[in-house]
């Protein structure tokens, strides 16, 4: 196990240097990040000092490896466009959007496991097939129209909740839910197809006979063995829900690490670009090996050698 | 029946449970949202306009720019005197407070003056002000005396309008250099102080009792002003829609038109000294023999182009159709010189007589405003050019033009809001930028003397000069002014200024 554990480790850190250095070229040779940080009307005298400023007239390939020496160090070095060291800059934002894709996780698991089972538990129903749609639909909403559309129902005509900002848990509530609908089909459809498979297995024929019926043979029997793929996808879509928080963070006027993403890569900030890079790729990373990991611990029949 | 009670239930939770913070009158509180990040206070070190907008609000100049006239009128300053063409001696105010509550003296001006002009201070201002500032003088309590390297016609306009006066030694902390000391709480003199500020999220500003009397700015009608930054200009909408906020601007047409008619939305269209135009490689950078190095050619492109209804389906508001490189608000813009009226039968013959009478392939270069730039494309395939339209981030253009990769491109330019032909003139056509693609050594020399005295019929008659050689050689094609579309509270009372500034300090409720 502990072999396992540490082959991944080490892809997650491959992967997260093959992606650094192709973010670091690409930022710096799509671009004039002088510029960029300067903005629209800024003089050739202003830019000119910004990129003596911050280095930009020096070779690419010494910036890359110099940063990477910093990030060995413990430094992931100072945010041009904030001022600010980048791991202060990214633990400020951290907490706000790990809240947001948390809650994000649960709307999925509330909405998209009961669905599931009530679709399983009468396959090809009125109730299955009104479960499909809502799944299909949800899929095919962008998550943007459903923050703006939630925007106008309940921010503007209601008005019950809060539009935009982070200060207090009801200004979760719609970009929670809008992150959170868009992993509800899959992980309804995986749910609906793991129950229909387990309850056609002979155990559960052994636990109808023994007088359980609807919900109570799902929960005391069913759920454990058709929950398992669920766990897996689950801890993806923790990581998608990382990536997601882009747009999401974005039309709430939420302040977390998605929208720093944001304000990064369209100000040039190399720093915050690439340690939130590097973030994310590890997150995503990880949360693979922890879907494993859960799966083992679920089900004994699966060991990891 | 369960159903309807739950979400009658939710529904009143919800109110009782949210209470946003309402914008309006109520609280006396202007509510403003912009959609770029503030990060930091200090002006003497950012560009933006928005920064722009906040340091009117928070900081003072010498002088102030009288946005109808035009005219320099005192600020901190009681006004000036030029004791030789190399020195300015500016007499100060002696009841002018910061917001710490110390009183400004010629030591501070002179302080902030020479950190500014200091290389080691890297201020944005910086370079521009050093190369006319050798130094300020501090000769008594209220007199500051500023020495000038050469004579420079816009001295006054610079005094009025780019650095923020800051307390002395406000950037040496105990004998440190600290460029960031004013980033965060920046002690000013304006009418506005900072009550916190968290970067990239709020600034809550509240009115400093201390400020003086008989200022420019007036004594401002609003207690207390919060700027916050919500990126989706929907999401601001839907804000002003349920009183979030009070105030957003730089509103695209179709969304201001969208909320026009409804009761709390007003919608506002004021001017802006922002110009777009086309810059046309006649030096022929990209290609010395191309067909951009022909004058008729670019005369022919300056016929194509229907700016009258780019200008009003397009940008609208109080958008207008430009024939000079310069918005004919700004000093020294005279309107008098050669203007192309639209004819494409006309472009399509100097075409012909140019010897391309099919036209020829362009890289036509731009990056906002996509629908003028389609337009623009389209206007030009109509009399026979076949356009590939280059649609990039700015970064990307700003490095292809470094290279002379760019044979035309539609540019826009705001000149810093002010209103003197100097500040897009020398940025185009002096001979050291490389936007400068007409190749003209008597332009530059034009310019250059423009801004190098302080005859101001002289600097007149020489904008005259190099706008009509501009105009005759059709280096540019002239294009649109823009307009500013803004959405307020309908309760607000929001006066808008030729120069397209955004003054939040003159809102007031009706």
């Amino acid at each position: 196990m502990l072999k396992y554990i540490l082959q991944r480790a080490a892809l997650a850190l491959a992967v997260a240097l093959v992606v650094s250095f192709a973010t670091f070229m690409l930022l710096n040779y799509a671009t004039d990040p002088a510029s960029a940080l300067a903005g629209e009307d800024a003089t050739p005298e202003i830019v000119e000092q910004i990129r003596q400023t911050y280095g930009f007239d020096r070779p690419v390939f010494v910036r890359y490896f110099e940063w990477l020496g910093g990030v060995a160090r413990g430094d992931f070095g100072e945010s041009y466009y904030w001022n600010k060291d980048v791991a202060v800059l990214v633990l400020e934002r951290a907490p706000v959007t790990i809240a947001l894709a948390l809650s994000a996780l649960m709307v999925t698991i509330v909405i998209a496991i009961p669905l599931g089972a009530i679709a399983a538990l009468r396959p090809n129903s009125w109730a299955d097939r009104l479960a499909l749609t809502f799944a299909v639909s949800a899929q095919a909403i962008p998550s943007f129209w459903l923050g703006l559309m939630l925007i106008i129902l309940l921010g503007v005509m209601l008005p019950i909740l809060p539009i935009s900002g982070d200060s207090s848990w009801q200004h979760f509530v719609m970009p929670a839910f809008v992150l959170g609908a868009s992993s509800v089909p899959a992980v309804m459809r995986l749910t609906r197809t793991g129950l229909i498979e387990v309850m056609e297995s002979d155990y559960i024929r052994t636990a109808r006979s023994k007088g359980y019926r609807g919900f109570a043979l799902l929960r005391r029997h069913a759920m454990r063995n058709a929950l398992l793929p669920v766990v897996s996808v689950l801890a993806v879509q923790l990581g998608q829900k990382f990536g997601g928080s882009v747009i999401t963070e974005s039309v709430f006027a939420i302040n977390g690490l998605g929208r720093l993403a944001l304000q990064s890569i369209l100000g040039s900030d190399i720093p915050t670009v690439q340690m939130l890079i590097f973030i994310f790729a590890l997150i995503f990373v990880l949360m693979n090996l922890l879907a494993d990991l859960l799966n083992a611990a679920l089900d004994p029949r699966i060991r990891i050698t | 029946m369960h159903f309807l009670k739950a979400i009658t239930l939710a529904a009143l939770l919800g109110t009782a449970v949210v209470n946003p913070a309402m914008a309006g009158k109520a609280d006396d509180t202007l509510r403003v949202a912009f959609v770029e990040e503030i990060l930091e206070l200090d002006y003497n070190y950012t560009t933006k306009r928005e920064y722009i907008i906040i340091a009117d609000l928070i900081d003072e100049n010498l002088f102030e720019i009288n946005p109808e006239t035009n005219a320099f009128e005192p600020a901190v300053a009681t006004g000036y005197e030029y004791i030789d063409p190399l020195t300015i001696e500016v007499k100060l105010r002696d009841d002018v407070t910061f917001h710490n509550g110390q009183k400004l003296t010629a030591r501070d001006v002179a302080y902030t003056y020479n950190w500014i002009i200091d290389p080691e201070s890297e201020s944005h201002p910086g370079p521009g002000h050093a190369t006319w500032l050798k130094s300020a003088e501090v000769v008594d309590d209220y007199t500051v005396r500023f020495h000038l390297l050469n004579d420079y016609p816009l001295a006054i306009r610079d005094l009025a309008t780019r650095v923020s006066i800051r307390p002395e030694n406000t950037y040496h902390v105990d004998g440190k250099v600290v460029r960031n000391a004013a980033a965060l709480e920046p002690v000013g003199l304006g009418p506005y102080r900072v009550v916190s500020f968290e970067p990239g999220q709020e600034l809550v500003l509240e009115r400093y009792d201390g400020y003086y009397s008989n200022s420019p700015k007036g004594d401002v009608p609003i207690d207390n002003i919060v700027i916050r930054t919500i990126p989706d200009i929907g999401t601001q909408q839907a804000e002003l829609m349920s009183g979030g906020i009070d105030w957003m601007y730089n509103v695209p047409l179709d969304v201001a038109q969208s909320v026009e008619g409804l009761p709390m939305v007003e919608h506002l269209s004021g001017p802006d000294l922002r110009v777009s135009f086309v810059v046309l490689d006649a030096a022929g950078l990209t290609d010395p023999d191309g067909p951009l190095t022909n004058r008729q050619v670019r005369q022919a492109m300056n016929h194509a182009v229907n700016k009258a209804d780019i200008a009003q389906y397009l940008v609208g508001g109080s958008a207008e159709p430009i024939h000079t490189p310069c918005h004919p608000a700004q000093f020294g813009c005279d309107t008098s010189i050669q203007d192309y009226p639209y004819d494409p039968e006309v472009g399509r013959q100097l075409l012909a007589e140019a010897g391309y009478p099919d036209g020829f392939p362009l890289d036509l270069w731009a990056y906002r405003d996509r629908s003028i730039a389609e337009a623009v494309a389209a206007d030009f395939e109509k009399i026979g050019i076949d356009v590939n339209l280059r649609y990039v981030q700015l970064a990307s253009l700003d490095q292809a033009r470094a290279n002379q990769e760019i044979p035309a491109y539609i540019g826009t330019w705001g000149s810093g809001g002010t209103a003197d032909t100097a500040l897009i003139a020398n940025i185009h056509f002096n001979a050291t930028t490389d936007r400068n693609l007409s190749g003209d050594e008597k332009l530059t020399e034009l310019v250059l003397a423009a801004e190098a005295t302080s005859d101001q019929d002289e600097r007149r008659r020489l904008y005259t000069e190099a706008l009509t050689i501009i105009a005759d050689e059709a280096y540019w094609v002239p294009l649109v002014t823009y307009s500013v579309n803004y959405l307020i509270n309908s309760e607000l009372n929001f006066p808008l200024n030729a120069d397209g500034l955004p003054r939040l300090y003159s809102a007031s409720w009706k």
